[in-house]
């Protein structure tokens, strides 16, 4: 198999629409999951995945667009997490416990209702169908991925202050809790509108992925920000390439393209590391005045 | 009218007052340490005047407005105690330092060159300008506290609230930092200070209020050191020749006691961060 098979493909609309959806996502889905990391709640991305099921299970049972009612129930699911965190003593891990249960148990027992639809229908939205999605689908991908990333790019400094530091947030003034709201409320419509490019179950990898490879390089938030971008978009397009090439589904070959390149960077950073040691990215402490006064020397 | 009007404060955690009753007023350019042992509910005073904790009872009023209607934050500067200034994602200095603009900046806006100006100098007051570009996970604590001053300096305060902001800077930064805080004292700055040491951040001192169990023991002339440091001819000259035979570390204040006036707790705690 050559490269000139591969592009082959792309004469065929299916696949373009493929390529398209994929590097949207690829390119926003780390500019939400960067605050979610700094949050320290990278796997909230999977709690809504899990909540997308039932919504997916609704929109089956009431022959509504699947998008539209994944939509609702996740974004419903991040205001009641918000509210949860914010004034009760739920911490967050247990909402989000909360989330995983309650999420799949809503989605396997609606689609029992709805059983006629067929479980196989379910799996598209677990796994992604990427290849099945049609030129509206691509375009509601489109629409909702720019503005996300718009959103997120302009808000980068209060969202990272509200990431960073909650409580000195608040003493800025700042309205933390409708910002959390937000970013919650993002995360959601990203988990929703990229289900169909890789799949409920593998969208977290795409916010938190990207973000962790390339944070290992960066020092500020900023670089880590566009970085996590153009990997996500480099590890989307790459996966559709490679699952052309092999004939298999795009959402798994992505995430799977996206560990190794995690593992491989680690292991580089872990030796760059090591022949760095000497040469520090900041200045050595030579340089700050001496804490203790010697004894004058008789 | 004062920056700072704390009337009969109360405050509890799950129904355990921590706070019973303080009373605390800082003047406009008033420099007033709040001191105690540990557990004396200073962190908490604090925590409750920026917000952070909901009141029991009594009231709070900043610069003459109830603290629930309050919303001119950026006239305040909050440094809280210990937190550190790392996080999940790295951060430059100046990142972490730029948050303190924000509280000028219209929610959605590009910073304006009054932003960067004030994020510049005031990571050069705190000795930090080479560093501005380092990722905060690689300093130091001491230099990440450092960083954390810096990022209350940037508000441009009319009140700087400081919890124990000088735990882990060495003695020399500590001399430098109180020169930066006695200037914005004179441009007219207030300033409260959580402390347990006279160190030089305390020669500014106009008061000292001291919490024992939660209530106010003591609110007035602020403790003198006592010993070498008390001679008014002291000057920290770094390197200078010791009298002593032995190394001794600058900025080692004596402590004072405060004497647990209700028979307080002693027991260490950290805040629930
Ligand atoms: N989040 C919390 N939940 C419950 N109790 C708390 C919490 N934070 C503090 N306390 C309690 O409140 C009391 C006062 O705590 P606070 O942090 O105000 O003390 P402090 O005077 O600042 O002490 P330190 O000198 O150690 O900083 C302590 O006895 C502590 O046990
Ligand atoms: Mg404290």
């Amino acid at each position: 198999m050559n490269l000139e098979q591969v592009f082959g493909y792309f004469e065929y609309e299916f696949m373009q629409r493929a390529l398209i959806s994929a590097l949207v996502v690829g390119l926003c889905a780390p500019a939400v999951g960067v605050f979610l990391v700094q949050k320290r709640l990278a796997l909230i991305g999977d709690g809504l995945g899990h909540i997308a099921l039932t919504g997916v299970a609704i929109g089956f049972l009431t022959g509504a667009a699947p998008l539209w009612t994944t939509l609702a129930v996740t974004v419903a699911a991040s205001v009641v997490m918000e509210l949860l965190r914010s004034h009760s003593k739920t911490s967050g891990d247990v909402a989000l416990a909360m989330m995983f249960y309650g999420g799949i148990a809503g989605g396997v027992y609606l689609t029992g209702i709805a059983s006629d639809k067929g479980v196989a229908n379910l799996q598209q939205y677990l796994f992604g169908s990427l290849l099945t999605a049609g030129w509206s689908e691509v375009w509601t991908i489109v629409v909702g991925g720019a503005v996300v990333a718009a959103l997120m790019l302009v808000l980068r400094p209060w969202l990272t202050a509200i990431c960073a530091d909650e409580q000195y947030a608040r003493v800025s003034g700042l309205p933390v809790g409708a910002l959390n709201l937000l970013l919650l409320v993002t995360t959601a419509v990203t988990v929703s509108v990229s289900m169909r490019a890789v799949g409920l179950l593998l969208v977290s990898a795409l916010l938190v992925i990207p973000v962790v490879t390339v944070q290992q390089f960066t020092r500020s938030f900023k670089a880590t920000m566009f970085a996590a971008m153009g990997a996500g978009l480099l590890i989307a397009g790459t996966g559709v390439l490679a699952s052309a090439a092999k004939d298999v589904p795009p959402g798994s070959t992505i995430v799977l393209i996206g560990v190794a390149v995690f593992v491989a960077t680690a292991l580089l950073a872990a030796v760059v590391g090591r022949l760095r040691r000497t040469r520090r990215g900041h200045l050595p402490p030579e340089g700050e005045p001496l804490e203790v006064e010697l004894p004058a020397k008789a | 009218m004062p920056v700072l009007n704390v009337h009969g404060a109360t405050v509890s955690y799950g129904g355990r007052a921590v706070v019973r009753g303080a009373d605390l007023a800082v003047a406009p350019g008033e420099a007033v340490a709040l001191m105690g042992a540990n557990g004396s509910g200073k962190s908490t005073l604090i925590k409750a005047v920026a917000g952070l904790v909901p009141l029991a009872g009594g009231t709070i009023e900043l610069f003459g407005t109830p603290r629930k209607r309050f919303r001119d934050w950026k006239r305040v500067g909050y440094v809280p105690q210990r937190t550190g200034a790392a996080s999940g994602v790295p951060s430059t200095a100046a990142e972490v330092v730029s948050q303190g603009r924000l509280a000028h900046r219209l929610i959605g806006l590009p910073a304006r060159r009054a932003d960067r100006e004030a994020v510049a100098r005031s990571l050069a007051e705190v000795g930090l300008a080479d560093h501005a570009h380092c990722s905060v996970d690689t300093l130091s604590g001491g230099q990440q506290q450092r960083v954390l001053i810096a990022r209350a300096l940037a508000t441009d305060p009319d009140l700087l609230i400081m919890d124990e902001p000088t735990v882990g800077v060495d003695a020399e930064t500590q001399a430098a930092l109180a020169e930066v805080v006695a200037a914005r004292i004179d441009a007219g700055c207030a300033v409260l200070l959580v402390t347990h040491e006279l160190g030089p951040l305390t020669d500014r001192l106009d008061r000292a209020v001291v919490l024992a169990d939660g209530r106010v023991v003591h609110d007035g002339a602020p403790p003198r050191p006592v010993g070498e440091h008390a001679d008014p001819g002291h000057e920290h000259v770094h390197p200078h020749p010791s009298p002593h035979p032995l190394p001794k570390l600058d900025g080692a204040a004596p402590r004072i006691s405060f004497g647990n006036a209700g028979g307080g707790t002693d027991a260490d705690t950290w805040d629930g961060r």
